[in-house]
């Protein structure tokens, strides 16, 4: 008797451990976290839709816009002779934004750049990246 | 509709979207950037004249003629898991920047908020591209994850205010294909409460604080602005600077004003300036005379805009043989050679930092100016409790094992 209650009080502690060991246990990086999202929230953006597309390109006035960066021109004088070749009564316009790392809606050009985007029927934009 | 090289379509897609066009008409040409080859360009849009040409005259879709964009819906608990979990899914989202974060729990956000006296939900500032809302609370989200501590959260605020301010053109550098990296150089008496390295070793990693602040900007920028790499920022080759990039000027050892004095704030008063190098270069005087240093500074070629780093005990030298800061500033001006396609310096094109420890070293850290940009200073704005957070963040040092 005196052997068997040493025994069963150690087999009763070491259930009662088993029991009361939590199942993730496994250290710190075991624990369930709750944790924010970073990424931030943002004002909802109109969207508009594309301006209609021509019908053909004979005889209408393609604008070309061409931006600051230095292969966007020489972009575009290929584009125009590209045009004309295969559509001879097209003409093109170019507009060179020559500001750097501008929307030139946004500069002192805004009201050249409107009369000039009225002028054309559609508009090819080289980037020159 | 827009012609762009082929690795430009995705962020031409973006930067429709985030104009409220997403149906933009794209094509992606084998034209070389910024070609300079005639035939190069000849070819790029002899493969893509028929697709223009298709642009132009295809009549719109629906989707095309009235787009409806998803609203996005942001939940503010974003994931539950263990440590590893957490880590993995976050950089699948791309919130994370390759190095493992600090899950930012609500205890540990509420825990760095302590670093301000500005409500949660106070909008410190939108952040291009996307305009994503820095409120207060997801600036000290993406600071936590970034290992910060919240008594680095006044610098970091102040970093968003200042790279926010149109004059820094962070429209341009963010997403370049310079890979320019946000500099902070920190003035004034929170360096030491913070331990903001000014000395040896300044732009190495090592310094909680520099570290730790450099890496919450990189964040809030991704997180926030919504900068991504290859989609947004197109950086050509990519800048490691963009990880961690803060100094601290060494004032303490500097015999003139320190720069924020120059910009016209007390030399009490706590400050943050701001500018994007994409290079970064070291060079040693032949001569450690006041006139050989000068010479050497100029012959490093600052451009605009250029932060030129001068050690304590050059400035020292050049305080010992009666040079101001101005005279040094004269001389790079006179004598700083101009080449390629810079104009010739301005005096408001470079700024000079007493920063490092001991050696002979100087650094330049180079930028690009000249399109209305320039450095922007802000005010570090400290919370009433500051003192106290201070005291409990304060010990946060490292003591290295001497052998």
């Amino acid at each position: 008797m005196r052997r068997t209650i040493p025994f069963l009080a150690v087999t009763a502690l070491a259930v009662a451990a088993a029991f009361s060991v939590p199942p993730h246990a496994g250290g710190a990086d075991a624990d369930q976290l709750e944790v924010l999202s970073p990424w931030a929230d943002v004002d909802p953006v109109p969207v508009r839709g594309l301006s209609p597309r021509v019908d053909t390109l004979r005889g209408k006035t393609i604008g070309l816009f061409a931006n600051f960066k230095r292969a966007a021109v020489p972009i575009q004088d290929e584009v125009a002779r590209r045009l004309k070749e295969r559509f001879p009564d097209c003409e093109t316009s170019l507009f060179h934004s020559t500001l750097p790392n501008v929307t030139e809606t946004e500069t002192e050009n805004r009201e050249r750049f409107e009369a000039w985007a009225r002028e054309v029927d559609a508009v090819v934009a080289a980037v020159g990246d | 509709m827009l012609l762009a090289n082929r690795g430009f379509v995705e962020d031409a897609h973006s930067a429709a979207s985030g104009k409220g066009m997403p149906g933009v008409r794209i094509l992606g040409t084998t034209i070389a950037c910024e070609s300079t080859v005639a035939e190069d360009i000849a070819s790029g849009i002899d493969a893509v004249f028929d697709a223009i040409v298709d642009a132009l005259v295809r009549p719109l879709s629906a989707v095309e003629a009235a787009p409806r964009m998803q609203a996005e819906s942001q939940p503010r608990i974003a994931f539950r898991g263990t440590r590893r979990e957490v880590n993995q899914f976050f950089y699948r989202k791309g919130w994370a920047d390759g190095l493992p974060i600090v899950p930012p729990s609500a205890d540990a956000v509420a825990e760095m908020m302590q670093g301000t006296d500005l409500p949660p939900d106070h909008v410190v500032a939108r952040i291009i591209p996307r305009m994503g809302k820095a409120t207060v609370e997801k600036i000290a989200v993406n600071a936590v994850m970034a290992g910060a501590l919240p008594t680095h959260l006044p610098v970091i605020l102040a970093a968003v205010e200042a790279v926010s301010d149109p004059k820094t053109r962070f429209d341009t550098f963010e997403v370049s294909t310079g890979s320019w990296a946000p500099l902070l150089v920190v003035n004034g008496p929170i360096r030491k409460d913070i331990h903001i390295n000014c000395g040896s070793g300044v732009l190495s990693p090592g310094d909680i604080a520099n570290a730790a602040i450099g890496r919450a900007l990189g964040l809030i920028v991704k997180n926030i602005g919504g900068v991504r790499k290859g989609i947004e920022d197109m950086g050509t080759l990519g800048n490691a600077m963009k990880y961690a990039l803060v100094m601290g000027e060494n004032e303490e050892e500097s015999p003139w004003d320190p720069l924020h004095v120059d910009f016209g704030y007390r030399r009490e008063d706590n400050t943050v300036t701001v500018m994007f190098p994409n290079r970064y270069a070291q060079t040693i005087p032949a001569e450690t005379s006041a006139e050989g240093i000068a010479e050497a500074l100029a012959g490093m070629r600052p451009g605009s805009l250029s932060c030129m780093m001068v050690i304590p005990d050059h400035a020292r030298i050049f305080s010992q043989e009666g040079w101001s800061k101005k005279r040094v500033r004269d001389y790079i001006l006179a004598h700083a050679a101009s080449g390629g396609r810079q104009r010739r310096l301005q005096d408001e094109d470079f700024i000079l930092v007493i920063t490092g420890g001991p050696g002979v070293w100087m650094g330049l850290l180079g930028s690009a100016g000249g399109f209305g940009n320039s450095f922007v200073t802000r005010e570090i704005r400290l919370p009433a409790g500051w003192e106290a957070l201070q005291k409990k963040y304060g010990t946060m040092v490292p003591v290295y094992v001497r052998y």
